[in-house]
């Protein structure tokens, strides 16, 4: 600044000294208003001025504030983002872990049910009997333990569509009689003729626990399969005449881990994830469930899925009502197998071999075009994964079906969400999930092959 | 076939068809006619509330009545001038006003009549009961949705202690404003509510909606080199009386290099002076020469403060940026409300760019008003655009 300029002048000083007293008379006088300022600040006080410097200090804070807000809820977003990501990344891990377990569990299981179709000495059938329900129960653990990560990751899709009741119902009762009849069970199944629209192997999972559970807890009389039609929608019910389920527990064992009684017999191998998974299943696909139970009486437990209708143009299929023992089909078909793991390959020709079939299997679809050297096929049973690098099932059997067209199409796949279902269903070809069981595999190729008219 | 007689009852249509807000301008200079074409213009079924910017030209009391008349039922409120911002831009003499529609915005308006003993307590009940009064209707949550409007009498002097008693009182809703203006003739400015225009008075408008919104100041003005300390000052008057210990006229008229007889308005809008407080500087804008030699201000002065010497940068690329912001946060605005110093405009009539400025204003959807002040969180601030800018609503898959 300059503060040079001259103005009033004693009289007795010469201009340059009358200058600088006049200078020095106003830096005393600026000393003084900013000493005064200086000393005034900070005082409350209703000082106009005073008040615009607080507003401003204060906007200033606010400022502040929200940034460093706005900071925390930054980083709560990115450690928010952070536990999904580890989460996701948990569910990826256990999904890999089970399919690579799957893969080799999946061979067991198939040479185990090619070996119990020699006729072998009375101990050994007793010892593949041993393995084949010691590997049926890892299955069984596995495959829960990766459903209910998957159901808590929210990764698992529901796949609805409709079909006759009859479809699971027919199939789970035949399973299960057999296995009602080895505790010394009776299982009544009344079947129907209901259509509903679900997501048959979610909802096949509720059934099946509710069956697996009747089962295990009831040690003398019936257990019932059936259906009620409502306006709703249509009530599957599982009835038995076990112990029932005291009041107080009714809401506990539906949550992990929770077991009922001590009926820990050898072959109850379960983890008490059953109902829990049951839970978040009909949470999921918006089934109610049900509970009803007279201790020392029994229980029923229910679940209720929508009506369904049927496209007029798929006539319901014949092919679930066939029980084992009508596979006459089988005897001479031709079935193609590609499985890009050799283990699987000789595991399903043996299997198929020992229903009569004519199997070729190859790990990939030009191992399969040198073997067959022009031939046709009946099936083509494909791995919908065959290696990182090759195509997938879906487009090898799109070629195959260049050649063959028409030729029966049964995908195989151990992932099991449902767009790849969902494709499969839509190009009209058949689909497993892995592991692959005996008993669904010879339906479906039965269903394939035209079986009801054999 | 649809009926289209003309007397076919107006059936409001679906809210997507309306707009959430409309705007309107009449230049006619009799009150009655003027309040009738704006209402012609902004009246419908759900119209809820009505804020104005008019010259102070209009003979007021009859504008009231008009506007009482033509509006009835519907709440209006409002200021008088130094300028107002139309949809076409800058224009003088007339009236503009905004409709806010009800299904969009609960609106509550308060007065405060006596400014000098607004304390906090009554301040305090003051925002409560507008608070509770939006809430009552309110369309969103009312702490997080919610600005308050203020406008104040621009020569009451109360403004710093006004606001810094409202903010405090408003917490966290943001709020911003302008001082009334009477088209640079410093003799009386008015905000009108309740039905009436008062003088030494303030309106809060605390108005809640779903749109997004942004409260926002900007200027164009830097810092220079030169300081110049307050030595004598009377605070009650906002007068400056000594810079640098020197006659404060002479002292400012030397810093800009003219004669004291040609201190002018429009040389305070092209060299304002501001404070720093912290990294910011506040433009604390000069009113007028006193014979006495002395400076008034249009804000609270205090001897001992030190004033910058501040120079404009382009003034319409600082705005323009500003609304460029405005627009990609919130989307295209649906109306920005801007209380805009009556020296910008002083500023830009000097430099001949009053016609660019109209387009930019009229393209950014400013419809507004040029102040004696502007406030923006409880600070009373100079020669800045302050406003709201009020997006649309995202489309929703199911409107």
């Amino acid at each position: 600044m300059d503060l040079s300029r001259p103005r009033q002048t004693p009289d007795d000083a010469g201009p340059r000294e009358r200058e600088l007293l006049e200078e020095n008379a106003r830096l005393r006088r600026i000393a003084t208003a900013l000493m005064e300022r200086v000393e005034s600040a900070g005082v409350a006080g209703g000082a106009p001025y005073a008040a615009f410097e607080h507003a401003v200090l204060l906007a200033e804070q606010v400022r502040e504030r929200t940034e460093t807000l706005q900071r925390t809820l930054a980083e709560l977003h990115a450690a928010k983002a952070e536990a999904e990501a580890a989460n996701l990344s948990k569910t990826r891990f256990l999904a890999a872990v089970s399919h690579d377990l799957l893969q080799p569990l999946n061979a067991a299981r198939l040479f185990t049910s090619a070996l119990e179709e020699h006729s072998l000495p009375e101990p050994s059938t007793r010892l593949v009997g041993h393995i084949g329900r010691s590997l049926k129960d890892v299955e069984a653990l596995l495959g829960t333990l990766v459903d209910i990560s998957r159901l808590d990751a929210g990764v698992l899709e529901p796949d609805i569509a409709p079909f006759p009741i009859a479809r699971l119902l027919d199939v789970l009762a035949e399973e299960y009689r057999q296995m009602a009849a080895a505790r010394g069970l009776e299982l009544h199944y009344v079947g129907s003729g209901a259509v509903v629209a679900s997501d048959l192997a979610l909802l096949a999972r509720v059934v099946r626990n509710f069956l697996t559970n009747a089962i295990r807890y009831t040690a003398r009389g019936k257990i019932l399969l059936g259906c009620r039609r409502r306006p709703e929608g249509v009530e599957i019910l599982v009835g038995d005449s076990g112990p029932g389920i005291p009041e107080e527990q009714r809401e506990a064992i539906f949550q992990e881990f929770q077991r009922l009684g001590g009926n820990r017999d050898a072959e109850d191998r379960g983890l008490g994830l059953g109902l829990a998974i049951v839970d978040r299943i009909a949470g999921m696909l918006d089934h109610p469930l049900r509970l009803a139970s007279v201790p020392g009486r029994g229980s029923l437990f229910s679940v209720r899925v929508p009506h369904g209708r049927l496209p007029v143009t798929s006539p319901p299929s014949q092919a679930t009502a066939i029980s084992p023992g009508l596979g006459s089909v089988l005897e001479g078909a031709r079935i193609w197998v590609i499985d890009n793991d050799p283990g699987i390959c000789s595991g399903m020709a043996a299997l198929l071999e020992g229903w009569g079939c004519r199997a070729l299997t190859a790990t990939s679809l030009a191992d399969l075009e040198g073997k067959a050297a022009g031939a046709g096929a009946d099936v083509l049973l494909v791995d919908f994964h065959l290696g990182e690098e090759a195509p997938d099932g879906l487009a090898v059997a799109e070629r195959l079906r260049e050649r063959q067209p028409g030729l029966p199409v049964l995908v195989i796949t151990a992932n099991h969400d449902a767009a790849i279902k969902g494709l499969t269903r839509q190009l009209g070809y058949g689909c497993l999930l892995k592991p692959v069981k005996p008993l669904r595999l010879r339906m479906a190729l039965v269903d394939l092959l035209g079986g009801d008219s054999a | 076939m649809l009926d289209l007689s003309p007397d076919t009852p107006v059936v409001p249509g679906p809210l997507e068809a309306e707009p959430p807000l409309r705007t309107a301008v009449s230049r006619r200079r009799d009150p009655e006619g003027a309040a009738r074409e704006l209402a012609g213009a902004l009246r419908h079924a759900e119209l809820g509330f009505v804020l104005f910017f008019c010259s102070a030209e209009y003979p007021l009391a009859a504008l009231s009545s008009a506007l009482d008349e033509a509006f009835e039922g519907v709440a209006v409120a409002g200021c008088t001038t130094a300028g107002e911002i139309t949809p076409e831009g800058y224009a003088r003499g007339c009236i503009v006003a905004i409709g806010l529609d009800r299904r969009h915005f609960a609106v509550s308006c308060a007065l405060v009549e006596d400014l000098a003993g607004f304390d906090l307590i009554r301040a305090q009940r003051l925002v409560d009961g507008l608070l509770d009064d939006c809430r009552g209707r309110a369309l969103a949550p009312v702490g997080e949705h919610s600005f308050a409007l203020t406008l104040l009498d621009g020569l009451s002097s109360c403004e710093e202690q006004v606001l810094a008693t409202l903010d405090a009182a408003l917490g966290r809703i943001p709020s911003f404003g302008g001082s009334a203006g009477d088209d640079n003739r410093l003799a009386h400015t008015h905000v009108h509510a309740d039905g009436r225009f008062h003088g030494q008075a303030a309106v809060v408008v605390m108005i809640n909606t779903r749109l997004p919104f942004e409260v926002f100041t900007t200027h164009h003005l830097r810092p220079r080199e030169e300081k110049l300390v307050v030595t004598r000052a009377d605070r009650e008057r906002r007068r400056v009386l000594e810079l640098n210990a020197l006659p404060a006229a002479e002292e400012y008229a030397r810093l800009v290099g003219l004669p004291v007889e040609a201190l002018a308005p429009e040389v305070f809008a092209r060299h304002p002076l501001a404070v720093r407080l912290g990294e910011a500087h506040f433009v604390r804008s000069i009113q007028r020469v006193n014979d006495d030699g002395s400076l008034s201000f249009y804000c609270a002065v205090e001897n001992g403060i030190v004033l910058t010497a501040m120079q404009p940068a382009p003034l319409l690329e600082d705005l323009e940026a500003v609304f460029a912001g405005l627009t990609a946060r919130l989307g295209e605005p649906a109306l920005v409300i801007g209380c805009d110093c009556f020296l910008r405009r002083l500023e830009l009539e000097s430099l001949g760019l009053v016609t660019p400025a109209s387009r930019l204003l009229g393209r950014s959807r400013v419809i507004g008003f040029n102040t004696y002040g502007e406030q923006h969180h409880g600070m009373h601030i100079n020669q800045t655009f302050t406003g709201v800018a009020i997006g649309s609503l995202p489309a929703t898959p199911d409107a």
